[in-house]
This record gives structure tokens, C-alpha cells and sequence, in this order.
């Protein structure tokens, strides 16, 4: 799990390690990257919103 | 030390032509607003930014292809990625942004808030022309272009201030926080004037807001700058910024004149004084599209001499001008003129160029046609 959580940081950074991207695509789940990376993307927007609220507050 | 030679002549050039572009007024103004001069800052330090990263990568890039060019012998190295590079080359332009989007949003937010303003200024853009209202001053007026056909057409010299001069300036005072709502009438417009780092789009069914607190006195010319038409370049914006008791003055001034034709309405106008305020009326707002001499250019503008239409049917006239033609130029002037002004033109274009009607529309009656 912590491995999924590391590769779609490095995807959302846009880097990857070619080793680390050979080992996902032989040994990952599809869904699970794809469930993560939803995760994630909702985690960040709430980052967003949360940082640019306090900077208007 | 060649190669040190050739840096610093590079470095002088760049230096010495930002310096010519800002000594000839190609850079933006520093302006006289509370603002102004911060944003200009801003655009100054990013602008600074992009010189050293323009010199960063082209320097490289050029030194790279001088030094290792394949005339010494210079041999490629093949080889497929390097994450510590790519991961330097992300991280570093991602620190830039956010280290250029700070300062920006703090300067933002003071754009954004039009809170705790002294005076609302309503500005509304039509084609081709700024309306200013003063809200809850009963103080409003239209602002048209004042420089002469003539300059325009090439039959007289261009004046100094060439399409940039309007018959009615809008009046600010200096050190009042003033609040602008900008909305339109037709299409989108934009006001924009540099000096007071304002630049807002007008857009139909919508108001924007921004604000101005002028530090000096002084004339500030602007333009639209969102192309609207035909006359877009015929719409320029000039702002008088006067001391505070001067414009109190001038205030209290235009309240009476506006209060003291308010009464004007309701009596008998002779023949004469609407077609000499008429004339005036018509020549600032008709005279672009329909022409001086009302021959039109048809088929977008129709004539008005001559026009049997016209002449025949006085309610149809009437009509046309306090509602305008959807679908057409004509615009509604329902709310741009006052119901003097409205009787003054439809007396003038009723009887001028040989359209010898004889009528003479009274204000009273066309104060009661708005109501219905
Ligand atoms: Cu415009």
C-alpha cells in the first residue's frame, strides 16, 4: 500500500524511477492506483481549498 | 576572459534596452492610485524573474552548442534518463511559481476588496460610449468621444490628445476610496485606465467591481479594451481627479442641475430650445452610426432626411429611439437620456435636413411614454 501511495506521488510530481515504474506495471493492481490516485486527488484539492481559505481569513 | 567579455556585453544590452523601453513609456505607468504602485512593482519583479531565468537557460544553451560543437571533435553522450535531474528541473520551477504567486495574491486580495468605499461610481459601457452614474447622488451623465470628425477623417490635423478626449470627464476626488461597478448595455467593453491601474471588463447582466483611491490631482486618459464594435476606438475614457472640496462642489453642482431639470419636464418647451439642444445631443450620440447630415450609411444605419417612415409616423419614431431595434445598432435610450434630452433629439431629427414636420415632441409626454 505504501508503495501504491509512493508511486502516485511521484506521478502527481510527474518523476518517476525507471526501476520503481518497471516493478508497478509487473507486480501492481491497476485498481488499486487508480482508487489511490482518486484519493489523493480529492486529499489535494482539499489542501487547496483548506490553504487559500486561511490565507483569505 | 573572451568568454567573460562577451557575458558582460550581453548582460549591458539587456539592461541598457529595459532602460530605453521604460524611458519611453512602452513599460507600464507606475500610476497614482494606492495600488498602482505596487502592482507595478510586481510586474517589475517578475519581470526581472523571467530575465534571469531567459539568461540562465539561453546562456547554457548557447555556451553548451559553442563549447561542444562538433568541429572540436565533441562526442554526445546517449544516455536515457536521470531522475535527480528531472526531479531538480521540476522542484525548481515549481518553487519559482510559488514564490511569484505569493506577493500576487497578496496584492490580489487588496484588488478584491472594495469594502469601506466613500462614494460608488456605477460605470456602464455601451456601443460607443461610458455612462457614469453616481449612485444615490442622482448625479449621472454619458461620456462621449470629443475629438472632431474632421481629425478623424484626415481633413485636419490630429490634436494632442487624439481620440483620447471625451466632451464629459468622469470627476473623482484624490484620497477618497472610490468603488466602481462596471456592467454594459450591449456587448463587452472594458475600462481601462493605466495610470489608475484599473482594468475591468463590462460585461451585459453582469457587475464587476474594483476600486481606485487617486493620491494626485490630475487628467487620466484610458480606452476600451475589450474590442466591441465598429467604434471600439471611439469610446476613450478621461478621469478628472480634483482635490476633495472641489469635487464636493462640483457634486452639489450637478445635483442641482439635475434636480432643476427634473422640473423642466413638466412644462411647455418652445420649438427653438429643443432644437438647439437637439443638435448637440444628436451630433454626440446619433451622428456615428446615422451621420451628420442624417443621410445614414444603409443599409446598417438607415437615413433618417427623408425618411418617410419617420416623417409619417411620430409614434413609430418615438418608439425606435426610447426602445431601439433588437437585432440591429439602434440601442435603447431609455436609460441613457433623460426625457428633456429625448424630446430635444426627436424634435431635432423631426425637423431638421429638410424633415420639416413642424412637431415639436415635449419632454411631458415622452416622461409619460416611460412610464407605460
Ligand atoms: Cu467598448
Amino acid at each position: 500500500m505504501w508503495e501504491v501511495v509512493k508511486s502516485v506521488l511521484a506521478a502527481f510530481l510527474g518523476v518517476q524511477r525507471e526501476q520503481q515504474r518497471l516493478k508497478d506495471f509487473e507486480k501492481g493492481n491497476p485498481v488499486a492506483f487508480i482508487a489511490v490516485g482518486i484519493v489523493m486527488g480529492a486529499v489535494l484539492v482539499g489542501l487547496i481549498v483548506l490553504v487559500a481559505s486561511l490565507a483569505a481569513g | 576572459m573572451r568568454t567573460l567579455l562577451v557575458w558582460l556585453a550581453g548582460g549591458l544590452t539587456l539592461v541598457g534596452s529595459s532602460q530605453v523601453a521604460l524611458a519611453n513609456g512602452w513599460n507600464m505607468p507606475v500610476g497614482v492610485s494606492t495600488l498602482s504602485g505596487e502592482i507595478y512593482g510586481l510586474h517589475m519583479t517578475i519581470f526581472w524573474i523571467c530575465v534571469v531565468i531567459g539568461v540562465v537557460v539561453f546562456g547554457v544553451m548557447f555556451y553548451s552548442l559553442f563549447k561542444f560543437r562538433h568541429s572540436r571533435g565533441a562526442k554526445a553522450s546517449n544516455f536515457h534518463e536521470n531522475t535527480t535531474v528531472e526531479v531538480i528541473w521540476t522542484i525548481v520551477p515549481l518553487l519559482i511559481l510559488v514564490g511569484m504567486a505569493v506577493p500576487a495574491t497578496a496584492t490580489l486580495q487588496k484588488i478584491y476588496d472594495p469594502s469601506e468605499a466613500e462614494l460608488d461610481v456605477m460605470v456602464t459601457g455601451q456601443q460607443w460610449r461610458w455612462r457614469y452614474e453616481y449612485l444615490g447622488e442622482d448625479v449621472s451623465f454619458i461620456s462621449n468621444l470629443a475629438t472632431p470628425r474632421a481629425q478623424i477623417n484626415g481633413e485636419e490635423a490630429r490634436g494632442e490628445h487624439y481620440l483620447l478626449e471625451v466632451d464629459e470627464p468622469l470627476v473623482l476626488p484624490v484620497n477618497r476610496k472610490v468603488r466602481f461597478l462596471f456592467t454594459s448595455d450591449d456587448v463587452m467593453h472594458a475600462w481601462w485606465v493605466p495610470q489608475l491601474a484599473v482594468k475591468q471588463d463590462a460585461i451585459p447582466g453582469f457587475v464587476n467591481e474594483n476600486w481606485v483611491e487617486i493620491q494626485e490631482p490630475g487628467i487620466y486618459r484610458g480606452q476600451c479594451a475589450e474590442l466591441c464594435g465598429v467604434d471600439h476606438g471611439f469610446m476613450p475614457i478621461v478621469v478628472h481627479a480634483v482635490e476633495e472640496e472641489e469635487f464636493d462642489t462640483w457634486l452639489a453642482e450637478r445635483k442641482e442641475a439635475a434636480a432643476e431639470e427634473a422640473m423642466g419636464i413638466d412644462r411647455e418647451w418652445e420649438m427653438d430650445e429643443l432644437m438647439e439642444r437637439g443638435e448637440g445631443i444628436y451630433s454626440s450620440i446619433c451622428a456615428s452610426c446615422h451621420q451628420p447630415e442624417g443621410q445614414g450609411s444603409p443599409p446598417a444605419f438607415p437615413a433618417l432626411a427623408g425618411n418617410e417612415q419617420l416623417i409619417s409616423d411620430k409614434d413609430w419614431h418615438v418608439n425606435k429611439v426610447i426602445n431601439g431595434v433588437s437585432g440591429s445598432a439602434m440601442p435603447s435610450f431609455r436609460n441613457t437620456l433623460n426625457p428633456v434630452e429625448l424630446a430635444s433629439v426627436l424634435t431635432y431629427t423631426r425637423n431638421a435636413w429638410g424633415n420639416d414636420t413642424g412637431e415639436v415632441v415635449q419632454p411631458a409626454e415622452i416622461a409619460e411614454r416611460l412610464e407605460e
